[in-house]
């Protein structure tokens, strides 16, 4: 028996969220065919609110007879499957790297301690809720299909009706990069780049790759760069395909949040750095001559 | 304000991880257990607020086996919780987080809560889900990811904020609220000699806990596996800044495949 799947798709800026498009990626390959797959759109602004948006979801999936509900590993997806499991009575999983159907259960993979090792999980019970690791599932292909679309009414129970209320939103203060968690790469700078002026190298270099900029500990300490930048056990935790650390020893509070990257690049001078240890690719050199070089290069294979 | 604060015992986190001889769980024998790094944020968050409400109580639950989960109901009493609670857990196979949130939500049923502070996750299992499971299973608000949280007694409400992909989001919300925090805005204090010795005498109140129906979901570990040991990296050889440039570009492009 295959499972039945709900997708619940998240807007960013008017689109259907990176994270959304993995989470209908890997519903598609659960379910074995489109037939079997659902769609919820939340709105733009039902990020505010899980507990309103919560009720809807579980109407819909019922409604459709789905047995599984997938969402994307964003903010609001990591706050909303909670409330779906438990209002579904469902099984849950969340940061979920691989996922398969048997025997009309589904098996699920994690990466759990911080990136230091993985478990597997066989979620029991008629029904499930899992939230996807961002970037751990492809984009599915586009193939146009014939869609229809029913209004879903909202139940109002006593916590959505409480009236909490967002008074404001800032911009994150990376600029105009993507979103440390969100992005695809990262270029964090560490002690080794000696003052604020320097991280300048560092953001030319994402900038070039259109990658996030991240920092270690002794970079937002030292408030060369706002803690927001923070990368590790103290900062946030980063899985992007590409990870490069620019002057960056590797202490094991860094290492923790970005160790479950796909790939790790490490350049600094002293070649006794743990970061080494974790890292694919490595180069023993002056950041100051290697990451300038580094810049124009990736500008010129990307025609920049 | 009557505060409960939701606490979990981990393994520290200078742990050597290895999985049970039957492969299928991490192996807890001989391993030290402490407060959640989160938790341990909301423990201190929970006793700000105190201090600044007077007439509130924290309360501290967890949910859990014997004898780790105790020791953490007493740390957190060392610290300056007024009341403990134990949701007394089987052992193995360890519950997963979602029968913890339905467990815990079954004991604060009855107990008076006006602000339920979790840490967003937990340093083991990281599956922060807790918070919110508690939020719909009380039929209250819940907010994950947040910092700063505060009382404003002016006008009876929280204020909070919290990082999102659109950006830090800035809130209010009345009471009651189920609240999600992020580690290391505060920092947190240490328990003093006398308070750890006097905790060990306090009072813990125990609720069994019974399994759940069938039909309520649940998930059961199968496997527990520890990466292989990093090699440590490969070295790019170069004489020139620009040839190390184009060899790490090539290898990126064309082996590791991780930009066009």
């Amino acid at each position: 028996m295959t499972p039945r799947v709900l997708v619940v798709g998240e807007l960013a800026g008017g689109h259907l969220s990176g994270a959304s498009l993995e989470a209908l990626g890997s519903a598609l390959s659960l379910a074995g065919a489109a037939s079997g797959v659902v769609g919820f759109l939340a709105g733009s602004g039902a990020r505010a609110a899980s507990a309103r948006v919560a009720p809807a979801v579980v109407r819909a999936a019922t409604d459709a007879g789905a047995d599984t509900i997938l969402v994307g590993g964003t903010t609001f997806g990591r706050d909303l499957i909670g409330r779906l499991a438990a209002r579904w009575n469902a099984a849950a999983a969340a940061g979920v790297t691989e996922l398969r159907a048997e025997g009309g259960g589904v098996r699920v993979r994690r990466p759990v301690f911080g990136g230091r090792a993985t478990e597997t999980r066989r979620l029991e019970g008629p029904r499930r809720v899992l939230a996807l690791r961002p970037h751990a599932f492809p984009l599915p292909p586009e193939a146009p299909v014939e869609v229809r679309v029913s209004p879903v009414a909202v139940e109002e129970t006593t916590a959505a009706l409480r009236s909490a209320k967002r008074t404001a939103v800032s911009a994150v203060s990376s600029g105009s990069g993507p979103g440390l968690t969100d992005a695809t790469i990262v270029v964090s700078g560490g002690r080794g780049l000696r003052s604020p002026e320097n991280f300048r190298l560092i953001e030319e270099l994402a900038q070039s790759l259109g990658a996030a900029v991240g920092a270690s500990r002794a970079v937002t300490d030292a408030g060369w760069r706002p803690t927001s930048l923070q990368v590790g056990q103290t900062g946030k935790a980063v899985s992007p395909q590409l990870y490069v650390a620019v002057g960056i020893s590797g202490a094991i509070q860094h290492l923790v949040g970005m160790v479950s990257s796909r790939v790790i690049v490490a350049i600094n001078s002293d070649p006794s750095a743990p970061i080494f240890k974790v890292a694919d690719y490595g180069i023993v050199g002056d950041l100051f001559e290697v990451v300038p070089a580094l810049t124009a290069e990736v500008r010129r294979v990307r025609g920049l | 304000m009557e505060i409960v604060v939701c606490v979990k015992p981990v393994p520290e986190s200078e742990t050597r991880l290895r999985a049970a001889s039957d492969g299928m769980s991490f192996d807890p024998e001989g391993v030290k257990f402490v407060l959640a790094g989160y938790d341990e944020s909301a423990v201190e968050q929970a006793l700000l607020l105190k201090e600044a409400v007077p007439g509130s109580k924290v309360h501290a639950v967890a949910f859990g086996p014997p004898p780790r989960t105790e020791e953490v109901l007493r740390a957190a009493i060392a610290l300056g919780c007024d009341l403990a609670t134990w949701v007394e857990g089987p052992a193995e196979p360890s519950p997963d987080p979602m029968t913890a949130a339905r467990a815990l939500a079954r004991a604060l049923g009855p107990v008076p809560h006006d602000l339920v502070l979790c840490g967003k996750q937990a340093g083991d299992d990281e599956s922060g889900l807790v918070a919110a499971a508690l939020g719909e299973l009380l039929d209250i608000v819940d907010f994950g990811f947040v910092v700063d949280l505060r009382w404003d007694a002016a006008r009876s409400c929280l204020t909070f904020r919290r990082g999102t992909e659109a950006g830090e989001e800035h809130w209010e919300a009345p009471l009651p609220a189920v609240i999600g925090l992020q580690q290391a805005w505060n920092d947190p204090r240490t328990a003093k000699l006398p308070a750890i010795l006097k905790s060990r005498r306090a009072p813990i109140a125990k609720v069994p806990w019974t399994p759940f129906p069938p039909d309520v979901g649940r998930s059961v570990p199968e496997k527990f596996e520890l990466p292989a040991p990093r090699t440590g990296a490969r070295l790019i050889e170069y004489k020139t800044p620009l040839e190390a440039a184009e060899k790490l570009v090539r290898i990126l492009r064309e082996e590791a495949k991780v930009f066009p």
